[in-house]
């Protein structure tokens, strides 16, 4: 080697040791900004919990059913409820309850209580009786703000008041003011429902005890609202703290009956022939009052309220559709009842007609994540129904559309096994252009009479032109029944039913995978035996108002129920249809209807939800429909969103310090009850002012501060489940970043090794 | 091999990363495209999507002028809507409505802001019909998601704002956080 090759090899050693420092500095810097900005993203501190922070939202506090809440200075205390009677007449279709209860006020103060009742689905207050100490209070229906203030005005005058209101469409709270220390509240409700029916089983149930899994329970909670008035404060949940703290010198007769005695009586009229009557879970004993009305009574007289009552009865069988006819006459009108019962008995002798099935699945976007699961589900069990002699096709859509076969196929192995290849493939993915699938599934080539036409539609109705839908519909509908299948947690049920209605079919809902089966097969109980289709109305003699407006097929396990307003009971109805393929006409002389109770209401109520629908549907607007709604809920005396009950104190004069008597009372007192024991024993306490006096020192002035108690349904989803909202970009961003300047340091490693060689 | 590993952490790196940023980059492509199509629908009265293909349309918009912050709502709250807006959540009525009105966004793009938001805030909501209103920020919480206790059908005019919790956490979680506001009445 020559000098100046040593000389060259020297510095490039220097050079290289150098160029190996710089880098090595280089790589430890960028390694502790990177472990810096992963100290400062990842979070290893446990979450924080929510335990810290005040729940400001609801949270579930049972309370019993009726129960009367005493709001005290040291939370709630329970007024003793001291009896119940629950006094049922089924009439047809439709049950009225009357419930009434006695409490006490055990505390020393002047208190505003709060009186929460659930109610069974499909139920209406309409009546609302109460006696406060010695003063009567009888509620009016009046408009909902109207009563608000009325209920206001008369609590800050100290006078005696009550205030019913529908919260919930199943829970009605009853704000009951300035009750005195030591006074007996006597309640009495009354509301209407109709009787649930499934299949041939008719039944009732009336809520007595707090079980979430048996029924709506309602929730009381109290709330403090903070002195600076943010409208948003803490909820106390324990009912009772400290109920020792409350001095009771008051007789409590209640020692000497069972705890919260219930005493029930039903008298039943189905208007059928009755078959077997039956209560679930308590021993009854029934006599027949005549031929048609049977008056259930409990076997042990009365028991403790510790269990629901339920009670069912079936008709005997029969072999054609039964109709059952029931009248009232209200005010200047006639109200009709005409209630249809599928056959009992299957037409088995007649072999099931053959069917056309288009079944109609959206694969949109909307439906991504489990909805599309329980959709692919729903439709394979339904191909593996089909019959050998049925026809069937599938179509899929999102914005765009496929067809399966270009004409409905017979349903046999081969075809079957394409269209579940095919329907197994289908992701969720695009918009959602629901009106040219519905105008496919509905284009009727063949037209072929032997084949009853049905048209399955599996969405979960995420659309915003439901009104070009529903038009397709009604127009394009021909011969084909649609049946919608409500797919997801919250399909959009307002266009489900209503296309449903128009399409002469059933909507059955799916919320999740273990729903499939059940709902699926009551779907195709539906759809493989029709029962009878293409009913119309008729009366002679006499106009009528008939809801629903169009009446839709009477599917097994489900009644038709009719409602009319007539102007005049005479004449005869007709109802015809077909069951199956032979016509069915049956006329029912209007002076046979059985007298019935509560028609005028049920048909109200139905107005009125057939006005919400409009509204929805936007066929009248909402002024239109509040103005229906609030004519019919004042015209027919019931509670409903926009109305409520109001009592102030009504009491009849009588003379200073004369007692309350029984022919005062606006009510009769249950067979059992003794007015003398549940009025005539007063505490040992000095006569208590029959007005609150705001100033006066002596009695302790109790300003009830409970604002508004939010009641919620425990057992339907009240709360609103919230969707998942973080995406995994940060951890994906940080975890390359780690692992690109990994191998950024593996490059240079590598080249510095290839350098120094 | 000494070759092949850190060619293919270069690349999984790459991969990782380019994902990350792609929720990132849909996110914002997708707010400009809404922000078109939302002032199309206010203009002409009719909903209009933001791109042919989109399963979804947008319903309303998100305002905190404090913070400069503006989001477009899109219909529904399934995981396709809310990759591109916060989500209005089914069930619950529109802003402007009586009950209260939930929306629900990411906590790492759209609602990201939220943590910024606190009590006394006003939010500005614009529907898509035109009708603005206008919210007074009152209270925050933390709620498991299956037991906000949000009842839809409230009294009085309120809206909540939700997102997922904590917000600097990595993985997604069971609690989310929720910023409740009352409506101002005008004139009040």
């Amino acid at each position: 080697m020559t000098m100046s090759d040593e000389i060259e090899t020297d510095s490039r050693t220097r050079l290289a040791g150098l160029v190996r420092l710089v880098l090595f500095m280089v790589m430890q810097g960028l390694a502790v900004i990177l472990v810096g900005f992963a100290a400062l993203f990842l979070s290893f501190e446990p979450v924080w919990s929510a335990a810290g922070q005040p729940a400001a939202f609801l949270k579930a506090s049972d309370a019993r059913s009726g129960s009367l809440l005493l709001k005290t200075e040291d939370g709630f205390a329970d007024a003793s409820r001291l009896g119940i009677d629950v006094d049922l007449t089924v009439s047809g279709p439709t049950v009225r309850a009357r419930v009434t209860q006695i409490f006490r006020n055990p505390t020393q103060n002047w208190v505003e209580a709060v009186y929460v009742y659930p109610l069974p689905s499909g139920g209406a207050v309409d009546t609302l009786k109460m006696v406060i100490g010695d003063r009567v209070v009888v509620g009016d229906i009046k408009e909902r703000q109207q009563a608000k203030a009325i209920y206001e005005h008369a609590k800050q005058n100290g006078q005696k008041a009550a205030l019913t209101e529908q919260e919930r469409p199943n829970i009605f709270t009853n704000s009951v003011a300035n009750i005195g220390p030591g006074e007996t509240v006597l309640v009495q409700i009354e509301y209407q429902e109709p009787v649930q029916q499934t299949g041939n089983e008719f039944s009732l149930r009336v809520p007595m005890v707090v079980a979430p899994r048996y029924n709506p329970v309602p929730v009381v909670q109290s709330v403090d609202f903070k002195a600076d008035g943010g409208g948003w404060g803490a909820v106390k949940s324990d009912s009772v703290p400290d109920r020792e703290r409350i001095s009771s010198e008051v007789l409590d007769p209640a020692t000497n009956t069972p705890v919260n005695p219930t005493t029930i009586t039903v008298h039943l009229q189905a208007g059928f022939p009755l078959g077997e009557v039956k209560s679930h879970h308590h021993p009854i004993q029934t006599e027949k009052a005549d031929a048609s009305t049977s008056i259930i009574r409990l076997a042990e007289g009365a028991v403790p309220a510790n269990r629901d009552f339920e009670l069912s009865w079936k008709p005997a069988a029969e072999t054609a559709p039964s109709v059952g006819l029931f009248r009232e006459h209200v005010g200047d009108a006639d109200y009709l009842l005409a209630f249809v019962t599928p056959p009992s008995v299957e037409q088995a002798q007649q072999k099931p007609p053959a069917r056309e099935v288009i079944f109609v699945i959206d694969n949109s976007g909307s439906m991504g994540g489990v909805s599309i699961i329980q959709a692919k589900a729903s439709l394979i069990y339904a191909l593996g129904r089909l019959q050998p002699g049925d026809r069937f096709n599938v179509i899929r859509f999102d914005h765009t559309m496929d067809v399966l076969f270009p004409t409905p196929v017979p349903a046999d192995a081969a075809h079957l096994g394409q269209a579940t290849s095919f329907v197994g493939a289908l992701q969720a993915n695009g918009g959602t252009e629901m009106v040219p699938a519905m105008r496919a599934a509905l284009s009727d080539s063949s037209n072929d009479a032997n084949y009853v036409r049905q048209v399955v539609f599996l969405t979960d109705g995420a659309i915003g032109n439901e009104q070009q839908l529903f038009e397709t519909i009604s127009a394009l509908r021909g011969r084909s029944r649609v049946f919608m299948v409500g797919i997801g947690s919250a399909p959009n049920t307002y266009l489900m039913t209503r296309a449903a209605e128009l399409g002469r079919g059933t909507f059955t809902h799916i919320g999740s995978v273990e729903q499939v089966e059940e709902r699926m097969r009551g779907l195709f109980s539906k759809l493989e035996n029709p029962a009878v289709t293409n009913l119309t109305a008729r009366f002679f003699e006499a106009t009528a108002d008939i809801t629903p407006a169009a009446i839709p097929d009477v599917y097994r396990d489900e009644p038709l129920v009719l409602a009319a307003k007539l102007d005049k009971l005479a004449g005869s109805v007709e109802i015809k249809g077909r069951i199956g393929d032979r016509p069915w006409i049956v006329t029912l002389p209007l002076a046979n209807a059985a007298e019935g109770k509560g028609l005028s209401k049920l048909w109200a109520r139905r107005k009125i939800a057939d006005a919400e629908v409009a509204r929805t549907t936007q066929q009248i607007s909402p002024e239109d429909a509040d103005k229906a709604i609030l004519a019919l809920a004042l015209g027919h005396q019931l509670v409903t969103r926009l109305t409520s009950l109001v009592a102030v104190d009504k009491t009849p004069s009588r003379p200073e310090g004369e007692p309350l008597r029984l022919s005062d009372l606006p009510i009769n007192l249950p067979a059992g009850w003794d007015f003398a024991r549940v009025f005539g024993e007063r505490p040992q306490l000095p006569a208590p002012p029959t007005k609150r006096r705001a100033d006066n020192g002596a009695a302790k002035v109790q300003v009830a501060t409970l604002k508004r108690v939010q009641p919620a349904v425990v057992q339907a989803p009240a709360t609103v489940m919230l969707p998942k909202t973080a995406t995994d970009a940060e951890l994906k961003l940080i975890a390359g970043s780690i692992l690109l300047m990994l191998s950024l340091v593996l490059f240079v490693y590598k080249r510095r090794q290839l350098f120094m060689r | 091999m000494n070759r092949i590993l850190p060619l293919l952490l270069t690349l999984l790196g790459l991969i990782l990363f380019g994902q990350g940023a792609y929720i990132h980059a849909k996110a914002l492509l997708a707010q400009v495209l809404l922000e078109r199509a939302f002032n199309t629908t206010i203009a002409t009265g009719r909903p209009t999507k933001p791109w042919s293909w989109a399963d979804t349309w947008p319903v309303a918009r998100i305002e905190v002028k404090r913070l400069h912050a503006r989001v477009i709502v899109l219909s529904g709250s399934s995981g396709q809507a809310l990759a591109f807006g916060p989500g209005h959540v089914e069930l619950t009525p529109n802003a402007g409505e009586r009950g209260v009105a939930v929306y629900s966004a990411h906590r790492d793009t759209h609602f990201a802001f939220l943590k910024d938001v606190g009590v006394g805030d006003e939010i500005d909501i614009v529907r898509n019909d035109g009708r603005a209103f206008r919210y007074r920020a009152d209270a925050t919480s933390v709620a498991r998601f299956d037991a906000s206790g949000i009842d839809p059908l409230a009294d009085g005019h309120e809206l909540v704002l939700s997102t997922c919790w904590p917000f600097d956490a990595l993985t997604p979680g069971a609690d989310r956080y929720l910023l409740h506001a009352t409506m101002i009445e005008p004139g009040s």
